[in-house]
């Protein structure tokens, strides 16, 4: 495999031909017939029940392999969407084959064991097949929706009322989002920003008078932040609602990107844009893989909803989304059945035969969960809400929606149905070391012929479709972390009581003092690590001194299970938490600054990050500042400066740290708008990590996974000393 | 040759601090500079590092019949300058005289340097405030002018006076190019400062050639007989005077129009 090329690089002459090709194939008039198109597809059906079917003896299986992978990789470096469909197909092909040869050769179980093990192995295998077919189906033409221009008169634009809800958040994070939404660009006769406290807090509604936006409370907490935006739904009246999580905060353009698909499409009910994070979530922060390696959200914002929104099913995800009003109370407001009130919102507009649209440009920033506990507490939230939709209001079954909305749907919910299958792959090489249990009943050379093209394929299209979003190898890491944790949440909601379990409000905003490692969050990582040492060294065992050993089979659940160590440790290191200290996060960005000293003199220079309460700034000569200096320091946009007082808190060298000094609020609006509220803050960081390759991507795995067991050994002896475990401390 | 002019309708607003930095920052814009100081006060020179003994300049020139090129100043490579020159109360007024009956005299001197320097040097020209037989010739020749003004409420009030004037002596010709305005020591921690600035720009728009910050360094760099762009490079004001210069190259020059 030639994995250091990178994908896009392709000759004019391949794309010519494919581009060609494929102009010839969809100008056939033949399309326009539906029985030829029936008969074509049958013949397609026929022709594929062949490929996948045909029983192969292993050199064939191998000669076949090797030329569809061969292809594979010429395709690969081939741009268009034509060579991507091709890469498909080709992927589909390999794992239907494997899995039909896995169905009917190798199953074959002498004993309970074998059985058990066995059975949970093939269905793990189904349900993994299952979501990448899915998959395939929901991502295969991403729409790419551009932002759709509004009209140039601007007493026809609509009202729109913006909410913010909180619950439980800080006011400096709040105060945040509330002055960036003050600063967005729309006539002000025509927008109102909304407070939605649920907290009830004096502070906050004293706080809403003082900058100038609406309060709203109500006395109780029902149906959590759903209730919340219903109540206000209630009270409200502009035309549409631009919904913002009290940590969100919004740019001055996002309504005049976003608004323009509501003029165009009457049916249009939601638009939802990217949830962008401007701090590292716990992975990114503990592995410091922080705008390095796509985090666990972004496959989900740069392709699945891009997917999505291809067959009009783009969710709705609780943020940083516009609604129409009229279809938002047609539907009788934000679902409160489920604790995803988001993407069940979503589901019901489709089904009442409304459209809701994605735009993949991040026009606001928000915070990310600063602590592991608290991430496994959200995603578990997320996931027990998806499967109370399978329950109540499963995708699949009832009016309205189109197949391939079904689809799309169902396989958001049966995504988050991934504990149980990855802990039975993190397993499932035990059963032979352990137990000697047969769960595969071939050779090592077979398992190989047909197991390899089935994941060889699916890595490098998954790599070629996602590679912008997630790279190789990190679904398993992500997964792995989260397996445990949401297995049975997801499997009590679907299978026992929808009704089980509240609603956990996100945490944000906390400080984590110092660092340490989440012997809590841990334990399963630990149990499963120890465990996959337990066979490797069994296995080992077997290899140097049982005779009759079966050295194929042997090697083939061995290496398996280094995989499996692999994924555990990392998981590990990520367990270990590393100080966070700063509750404002700062944004590294290079704007132009002026900076204004006491005594009248001024410097022009850079900043290199902002954040709430101050500034970083390289100046290019030393000069004599001292630490408390009071200053001026002037932000610029277009034609346009702000001036605000600081002082001068860090000094090293060049670099200067600035804290703004008692703000107007006034004053603190405009900071806002000269600062978070840029409209080109975020695009440029949006998608734009290192690409990815498949093997740097296995090479990053592995060394994480190898610092994690670093970190497991420098804590080995306090497993033993049950006092100094920390478990879950979140500290607020 | 490119002939600017730097005027103003009110006193005090900075002009030949304005009009030394901006030479000098199109000169070290690899630009061939001329300034030519038609203020009596004869003050330009201060800020060009040339000496106090000095007392050559264009009024005694005109007066003896002898040739510019004799005052003609060297402050850098790129950089000359023409000082008013030191001449008795009487000599001016014999000068002024000289002036307001003599409609080519500066079209004539600045072919003399046009000879000696080149037909692609700039001609930046320092005018006293206010309108003047100065003035008037200044305005007769200019193809660019630019009216600097504080952002202050009486600086604002007589920018009507300066277009007014530019109306009748500029706007008619047809190798004039275009005017533009420059406000100095902007100050944005200032409210009255900041509203008076946007009320400019939403008047003036595009024709808001520069905006320079207040800052001390200007100060400064005059006591040591230097432009702020040697004295202290990494100022605001030096990078204002920098970007200034740019905007005039780019939107306010003859080659704007005929490239």
């Amino acid at each position: 495999m030639n994995d250091q090329t990178p994908a896009p690089a392709s000759s004019p002459r391949h794309q010519h031909i494919l581009d060609r090709l494929s102009n010839v194939i969809l100008s056939a008039r033949i399309w326009d017939n539906p029985l030829a198109k029936l008969l074509l597809c049958l013949l397609g059906a026929v022709f594929f029940f062949f490929v996948i079917s045909v029983p192969l003896t292993l050199g064939q299986q191998v000669v076949f392999g090797v030329i569809c992978f061969a292809c594979a990789l010429v395709l690969r470096k081939t741009q268009g969407r034509l060579a991507t469909i091709v890469m498909i197909m080709l992927s589909i092909t390999a794992s239907i084959r494997y899995m039909f040869w896995r169905l009917t050769e190798t199953i074959w179980f002498d004993n309970a064991a074998d059985l058990f093990f066995g059975t949970g192995l093939v269905l793990a295998e189904l349900y993994a097949l299952t979501v990448l077919l899915i998959g395939y189906f929901q991502t295969a033409w991403p729409l790419r929706r551009k932002p759709a221009p509004l009209p140039n008169a601007i007493q026809d634009w609509p009202s729109v009322d913006v909410f913010i809800t909180t619950y439980n958040e800080p006011l400096h994070v709040v105060k945040q989002t509330v002055y960036t939404a003050q600063t967005l660009d729309w006539p002000a006769d025509k927008i109102n920003v909304y407070l939605l406290d649920d907290g009830r807090r004096e502070a906050f509604k004293a706080f809403a008078e003082e900058v100038g936006v609406h309060y709203i409370t109500r006395p109780d907490n029902q149906h959590a932040k759903a209730g919340n935006l219903n109540n206000a739904l209630d009270l409200t009246s502009g035309e549409y609602i631009a919904v913002f999580d009290c940590d969100h905060v919004p740019t001055r353009s996002f309504l005049q990107i976003s608004m323009g698909w509501f003029l165009k499409d009457k049916k249009l009910a939601m638009l939802q844009t990217p949830h962008f994070f401007f701090s590292p979530d716990p992975f990114e922060k503990n592995l410091k893989t922080f705008r390095v390696i796509p985090n666990e959200g972004e496959l989900f914002y740069g392709v699945v909803q891009d997917g999505n929104d291809l067959w009009n099913a783009t969710f709705f995800c609780g943020s940083c989304a516009v609604f129409k009003r009229d279809a938002l109370v047609s539907i009788g407001g934000v679902a409160t059945e489920t604790v995803t009130e988001d993407a069940h919102t979503a589901l019901k507009l489709n089904r009442a035969g409304y459209n809701t649209a994605y735009l993949a440009i991040p026009q606001a920033a928000g915070l990310a969960t600063e602590s592991l506990s608290a991430h496994i507490g959200q995603r578990i939230r997320w996931a027990r809400g998806m499967a109370q939709i399978g329950r109540v209001d499963n995708p699949l079954l009832g009016k309205g929606l189109n197949f391939a909305q079904r689809l799309c749907y169902f396989n958001a919910l049966m995504h988050f149905f991934y504990g149980l299958p990855r802990l039975i792959f993190l397993t499932a090489p035990l059963a032979y070391l352990f137990f000697g249990a047969h769960v595969f009943i071939a050779s090592a050379s077979m398992i190989a012929a047909f197991a390899l093209p089935h994941l060889m394929h699916a890595s490098i299209t998954n790599s070629r479709m996602q590679g912008r979003f997630r790279h190789s190898f990190w679904n398993e890491v992500y997964e792995s972390v989260l397996a445990w944790y949401i297995m049975r949440p997801v499997l009590t909601a679907f299978f026992i009581n929808p009704k089980a379990g509240g609603f956990n409000v996100t945490a944000k905003g906390g400080l984590i003092e110092k660092s340490y490692f989440d012997w809590g969050i841990a334990r399963p990582y630990i149990i499963l690590l120890l465990l996959n040492l337990a066979g490797i060294a069994i296995g080992i065992g077997q290899l140097l001194f049982n005779s009759h050993a079966d050295v194929g089979t042997l090697i083939i659940n061995l290496l398996w299970t280094v995989y499996n160590i692999m994924m555990c440790a990392a998981s590990l290191a990520v367990a270990s938490e590393s100080r966070q200290i700063r509750s404002n996060p700062r944004v590294e960005a290079q704007l132009q600054a002026t900076l204004m000293f006491a005594d009248g003199k001024t410097i022009a220079c850079q900043t290199t990050d902002f954040s709430q309460e101050g500034l970083g700034l390289r100046i290019p000569v030393d000069l004599p500042i001292q630490l408390g200096d009071p200053v001026q320091v002037s932000l610029y946009l277009n034609n346009d400066e702000g001036t605000f007082p600081a002082v001068v808190a860090f000094r090293h060298q060049q670099q200067l740290g600035l804290r703004l000094d008692q703000l107007s609020v006034p004053q603190q609006v405009e900071f806002a708008r000269l600062t978070f509220a840029r409209a080109d803050n975020w695009a440029p960081s949006w998608g734009h990590t290192t690409p990815d390759t498949p093997l740097m991507a296995l090479k990053s795995v592995l060394l994480i996974g190898m610092r994690g067991m670093g970190i497991l050994g420098t804590h080995m002896l306090d497993i033993f000393r049950p006092s100094k475990r920390t478990s879950s401390n979140e500290s607020h | 040759m490119n002939i600017l002019c730097f005027t103003s309708a009110k006193g005090g607003v900075g002009k030949s601090t304005v009009t030394a930095n901006l030479s000098m920052a199109l000169a070290k814009a690899g630009q061939r500079v001329l300034t030519l100081d038609l203020d009596p006060q004869n003050a330009l020179r201060f800020h060009q590092g040339i000496p106090l003994s000095v007392e050559a300049g264009i009024a005694p020139c005109t007066l003896r019949q002898t040739s510019w090129l004799e005052a003609c100043f060297e402050c850098t490579p790129t950089l000359y300058a023409l000082p008013y020159g030191v001449v008795s109360e009487e000599e001016r007024e014999a000068f002024e005289e000289q002036l307001s009956h003599d409609e080519s005299w500066l079209n004539r001197g600045l072919s003399q340097m046009e000879a000696a320097l080149g037909p692609d040097t700039w001609v930046v020209i320092d005018t006293p405030p206010g309108p003047s037989i100065y003035m008037r010739h200044a305005l007769s020749n200019a193809h660019t002018v630019m009216v600097v003004t504080l952002p202050d409420a009486a600086s604002y009030a007589t920018l009507p006076t300066m277009e007014s004037l530019i109306q009748k002596y500029c706007l008619p010709r047809e190798d004039f190019v275009d005017y533009g305005i420059i406000i100095n020591q902007l100050d944005y921690s200032r409210q009255l400062s900041k509203d008076v600035a946007q009320v400019i720009r939403e008047r003036y728009g595009p024709r808001i050639a520069g905006l320079i910050h207040r800052d001390q360094y200007v100060c400064e760099a005059l006591a040591y007989d230097q432009s702020v762009l040697d004295y202290a490079p990494y100022s605001q004001a030096a990078q204002d005077f920098i970007e200034c210069a740019d905007a005039i190259q780019a939107n306010f020059t003859l080659s704007r129009i005929s490239p």
